[in-house]
């Protein structure tokens, strides 16, 4: 499927879209998933939204202190979970990537005890909620500072290149991190380079209250990539197959040595950016349920409708089954308790410096 | 064994290290054929070739950010920064991705990198081109910071840096690049972060300092010899962590101590070591400890040397803390 022409035209004006909104197959190729496959994209996305609806209910009661939701980001974050190869590919997620972790591998209670800093959180109780990261998954432990993580993601996939391992980096960001230099001077590596990496931009058009058009006065991202010497794709991020396809092909052609790809999934962030925000003092709300009209599920559901491959009996088992697997997983998260104060001070070096082991001891008696 | 400066030590260290161990990329600006501006990589390029010894776009942010995503992926990258003066458009990767990523991601991934950096004054460089910006890095958690000032601790401390499971601000003082010559050993002879050097035995005053000042503190230490007066002469060679139980020991033993460093006053790395002495050995001095400084203002361009803390400002505290 990769080798020779790309199947997808860069640079277009309007958004690549495969299946239309009413879930009608729109593309010019027949989709090679299997049903199986098909219908496991489905699940992914309804996974990771009712995650999403569970760690809003944690924030409001007290539970975790912060979180970045991602309702409305599922079709492009799901399609990347499952484009690039789990455990094998880098990625490199930013803090709205839970729906992408979570089609990733990572087990549902390890995110969660992320989120709540318990003893199965992978980062040892290190990060704030929904800053993922996993070794064996090869999900780089995401940071706060938007764009930081740019560069980094580059130098894995500058490193993939020199050793020849058929790795992919993914780097995943949104809309706000463009603006930001460390984009512009990891980016502009890459494509220097020629690195097996693919940008993956979620242009959700605000970056917390800052809208699109205060952010770039370009027409869209994917035209950025141009000057970088890459290929940029504009991507209906609402559409998970289109995006799905989109991405497989920028990752399987960065396998092969085409080089990096930039690709912007046009996506729309149903929340608030964390609940301290306050989303009705800079976006209509009629803006909002425009969007929602649009939401990647019930379009993706209406599509495998159509197909034949879903019903209602299959959509109760789902939704019961998810609900039953995550109520399981927070309560295992929960259960394995607060990361312990001793870890408080590993981890700043391979090992516990005398100076840090004197400053531990200043902890009080009943603080240890 | 051979008579080297530290710039030439710089580069036969990398050359010997890249031969053992091909997980060593170096990367920066003009690294490649230029050889460095100052020749710290000279004929690197030409023996490891362009993907090892990798020129980058003109971005510290890329040069740094890049090398922390090799050293995560298992490489063991060494990064130049031209001049220390350069580093803060990559500061943010250092800061934040560099020294936080064992620490944020659990220990699940690492950064073991060094990023060398030439620093200081006295190159008639103006304020960009002369700046000591240590202690930015000594106040980052998770980084190590070195600032070494003889050819034998250069390349000691370098194979110590590289080996590091962890990122390792490499300073080096550039005016002594081609100063001093030394016969440097070709074996395995490492030096480990965090030990200091006792350079010279006395009884009068302890003079400390590290990186390009250890010149002029080494002078005032002869000066005072001449007139008589003993002075117990010690080079850090490591900032963080630092060797306090020698200095500690020293001040302790002597009663005075002299603390030399050419970076601004305000919060300098000699703010810790005075602090950390009446701490800990208050009873046991004779007199306050006495910085002497770089001042706090911009690196001034006309007034080059006047800025350093030369051997005339280091002997006037001592005359201070002996006659206390």
């Amino acid at each position: 499927m990769i080798k020779g022409t790309p199947r997808f035209e860069a640079f277009t004006d309007e958004p690549i879209t495969l299946v239309s909104e009413q879930g009608k197959w729109v593309g010019d190729f027949e989709p090679d998933l299997s049903k199986d496959q098909l219908r496991g994209l489905y699940r992914d996305m309804v996974a990771a939204r009712l995650l999403d609806e569970r760690f809003s209910r944690l924030q409001r009661s007290g539970r975790i202190s912060f979180y970045a939701s991602s309702s409305g980001h599922e079709g492009a974050q799901v399609a990347a979970g499952r484009a690039a190869q789990a455990g094998r590919d880098w990625i490199f997620p930013y803090y709205r990537d839970s729906a992408m972790v979570l089609t990733l591998g990572m087990p549902t209670r390890e995110i969660i005890g992320q989120m709540m800093a318990t003893r199965l959180d992978p980062n040892r109780g290190r990060q704030m909620p929904a800053h993922p990261g996993h070794g064996p998954l090869k999900i780089y432990t995401a940071a706060s500072p938007i764009a930081s993580h740019v560069p980094p993601a580059v130098g894995t996939a500058i490193s993939m290149k020199l050793q020849a391992t058929g790795e992919v980096t993914v780097c995943s960001l949104g809309d706000g991190a463009t603006s930001e230099g460390d984009f512009h001077a990891g980016i502009n590596f890459a494509g220097v380079q020629g690195a097996p990496i693919v940008f993956l931009v979620q242009n959700n058009r605000y970056a917390i209250s800052v809208d699109y058009n205060k952010q770039t006065a370009s027409q869209n991202i994917a035209m950025k990539a141009h000057a970088y010497g890459m290929p940029g794709y504009l991507v209906d991020g609402m559409d998970v197959l289109a995006s799905y396809y989109v991405l497989k092909e920028s990752i399987e052609r960065a396998r092969e040595g085409f080089g990096p790809s930039l690709v912007e999934t046009t996506v729309y962030r149903y929340g608030p950016h964390s609940p301290a925000d306050d989303d009705s003092r800079y976006r209509p709300k009629e803006e909002v349920e425009a969007w929602r009209k649009r939401d990647p599920l019930p379009r993706y559901r209406r599509f495998l409708e159509n197909e034949g491959l879903w019903d209602e009996k299959q959509e109760k088992e789902l939704l019961a089954s998810i609900e039953e697997e995550q109520k399981a997983a927070q309560q295992e998260a929960q259960e394995a308790g607060k990361v312990p104060l001793e870890w408080m001070f590993e981890d700043v070096f391979a090992e516990v410096p005398d100076f840090l082991r004197e400053q531990q001891q200043r902890l009080s008696p009943e603080e240890k | 064994m051979s008579t080297q400066n530290i710039v030439q030590t710089i580069a036969r260290t990398l050359d010997e290290e890249m031969g053992k161990d091909e997980r060593i990329v170096v990367l920066g600006e003009d690294v490649g054929k230029r050889g460095g501006v100052f020749l710290a990589t000279e004929n690197l390029f030409e023996k490891y070739g362009p993907d090892r010894v990798m020129d980058t776009p003109l971005s510290e942010a890329a040069i740094i950010g890049a090398a922390v995503g090799m050293a995560a992926h298992g490489m063991r990258p060494i990064a130049e920064i031209q001049f220390a003066d350069y580093v803060y458009p990559g500061f943010d990767q250092l800061v934040s991705q560099a020294a936080k990523l064992r620490y944020r991601s659990g220990g699940q991934f690492t950064a073991p990198m060094v990023v060398r950096m030439p620093a200081g004054g006295g190159v008639n460089g103006g304020h960009h081109h002369s700046q000591n910006p240590e202690s930015h890095f000594i106040h980052t958690a998770g980084l190590k910071v070195v600032y070494p000032s003889t050819p034998r601790d250069t390349r000691g401390l370098l194979r110590t840096a590289i080996a590091d499971e962890d990122p390792v601000v490499f300073m080096e003082p550039k005016r002594l690049y081609r100063a001093i010559k030394e016969e440097v050993p070709e074996g395995d002879e490492t030096i480990p972060i965090g030990k200091a050097n006792v350079r010279k035995r006395g009884d009068d005053v302890v003079i400390i300092s590290y990186g390009g000042s250890m010149a002029e503190a080494q002078r005032a230490a002869e000066e005072l010899e001449k007139q008589q007066i003993s002075t117990e002469l010690i080079d850090l060679r490591s900032l963080q962590p630092w060797d306090k139980e020698t200095v500690l020991d020293s001040v302790a033993r002597i009663g005075r101590a002299v603390l030399v460093s050419e970076a601004p006053h305000s919060l300098g790395f000699m703010s810790e070591v005075s602090a950390t002495i009446s701490e800990e050995i208050l009873d046991s001095l004779l007199a306050p400890p006495m910085r002497v400084s770089g001042f706090d203002i911009p690196y001034p361009y006309a007034y080059d040397r006047e800025y350093l803390p030369g051997p005339n400002r280091i002997l006037r505290a001592v005359q201070q803390v002996l006659d206390y």
